[in-house]
């Protein structure tokens, strides 16, 4: 009696043994399943990126400006570089109130401007306005007509969270200032420099930026860029 | 495995699994928001993680572009409640590293947008960061992400099914 119910107690033991054993494994292959599963979705994530990036097409620069930086005005001795985002409020709000001391800078021969027209808020726009506006404003540059087409955008600044204007809108203020309907609307609709644009923006992010406005005399940066601010900077520098 | 309470009244081991379910799909619908807000614009999670100023840009747009998907994953995991203590773990090490990050950026003096849901970057002139209430957020996720480490086993979830099929 007693040595069958030993017998019955040790093969529960084993089963309880073998149940934990089962369970053990279970437990380690579902947590290495589930390990690769997540390194899986990252990798995914990080060719997704990779794939966006490449589709985009040829990286070729508008006139004035470099593979990796924006449009430049004029040519003292100088150098401020702004970061600008056409969708971004205090950017229009910027040049509201210092664009004039900027061109005055320009117009003194005490400056070189480089506009990096950067695309951080295209989530801003459900149209990706930052990415196509910059574009445009690159064709601009090809006609010559940058600065006049950049200022015309921040004039008529989209609200955030709208559509932002529409490429033919983009084409109707650039043959407006006299720039050629073909060649100008081709540019724009085809979007030739949205992969420059890409360019400017990772550029700006690799050097710090990671706001807009951001302006920078001789690569200082100028914490509270008021008129008088950057006026001083600049008379600092030069 | 179902238990009766044969007492009535709402016993712990009883509603325990079923707030563990609640908990679970707490954390899962962080994860899933958080993935959801940052999946569309993946540049602008590398410039988000980048705005850190914690590695070079190089890297920080693999790992911004990497996160989102993880953070989709960790929520469907969460979701179907596979796994549901490892994930439960790597969610705690990833909300200590975000901790982590924010909690540097406000040491350093940045004034940056923790770019928890979306955005990030560097905040306008005359916008204050809001560090306090991010980590605090953070931390509540960190101890819906404990409970489940203590108690990973929840009713709704596949860890309790295979659980069942072993009999």
């Amino acid at each position: 009696m007693a040595r069958r119910a030993d017998k019955k107690s040790a093969a529960r033991v084993v089963r309880a043994q073998m149940a934990a054993e089962r369970r053990r494994k279970r437990t380690m292959w579902t947590s290495i399943a589930a390990v690769a599963v997540l390194v899986i979705a990252g990798l995914i994530g990080w060719g997704v990126y990779e794939s966006q990036r490449s589709d985009a097409g040829p990286l070729v620069a508008p006139a004035s400006a470099t593979t990796t930086t924006g449009e430049t005005i004029g040519s003292g001795p100088v150098t401020i570089s702004l970061y600008e985002d056409f969708i971004c409020p205090h950017c229009r709000d910027f040049e509201a109130q210092t664009g004039s001391t900027i061109d005055g800078l320009v117009g003194a021969g005490k400056v070189k401007v480089v506009y990096n027209t950067v695309a951080f808020l295209d989530p801003a726009s459900t149209t990706q306005y930052s990415t196509r506006s910059a574009a445009a404003a690159a064709c601009a540059a090809d006609g010559g007509k940058f600065k006049e087409y950049h200022d015309a955008l921040f004039a008529q600044q989209p609200a955030e969270g709208s559509a932002g204007l529409s490429n033919d809108q983009l084409i109707s203020i650039g043959t407006g200032l006299g720039l050629p309907n073909d060649s100008f609307s081709q540019c724009v609709n085809s979007g030739k420099f949205k992969p420059w644009v890409n360019s400017v923006t990772d550029e700006a992010s690799s050097n710090g930026v990671s706001g807009t406005p951001t302006v920078m005399v001789n690569g200082q940066v100028v914490a509270n860029p008021t008129p008088d601010a950057i006026t001083a900077a600049v008379n600092a520098a030069g | 495995m179902s238990v009766t309470t044969v007492t009535g009244g709402a016993s712990w081991p009883a509603i325990r699994p079923w707030l563990g379910t609640l908990v679970r799909l707490g954390l899962a619908a962080v994860w899933l928001f958080a993935g959801g807000a940052k999946v569309g614009d993946l540049a602008g999670s590398g410039r988000a993680v980048n705005a850190y100023q914690v590695m070079p840009f190089e890297v920080a747009k693999v790992i911004g572009a990497a996160l989102p998907f993880v953070e989709l994953t960790l929520g469907v995991l969460l979701v179907v409640g596979l796994a549901t203590r490892v994930v439960a773990a790597i969610s705690s090490a990833l909300l200590l590293v975000f901790i982590a990050g924010i909690s540097s950026a406000w040491a350093r003096g940045l004034s940056i947008d923790c770019g928890c849901f979306g955005s990030g970057g560097q905040l306008a002139a005359g916008q204050s960061p809001s560090y306090g209430p991010e980590i605090a957020r953070d931390v509540g996720f960190l101890v819906l992400a404990a409970f489940l480490i203590i108690w990973p086993l929840t009713r709704w979830s596949v860890d309790r099914w295979l659980e069942g099929n072993d009999g």
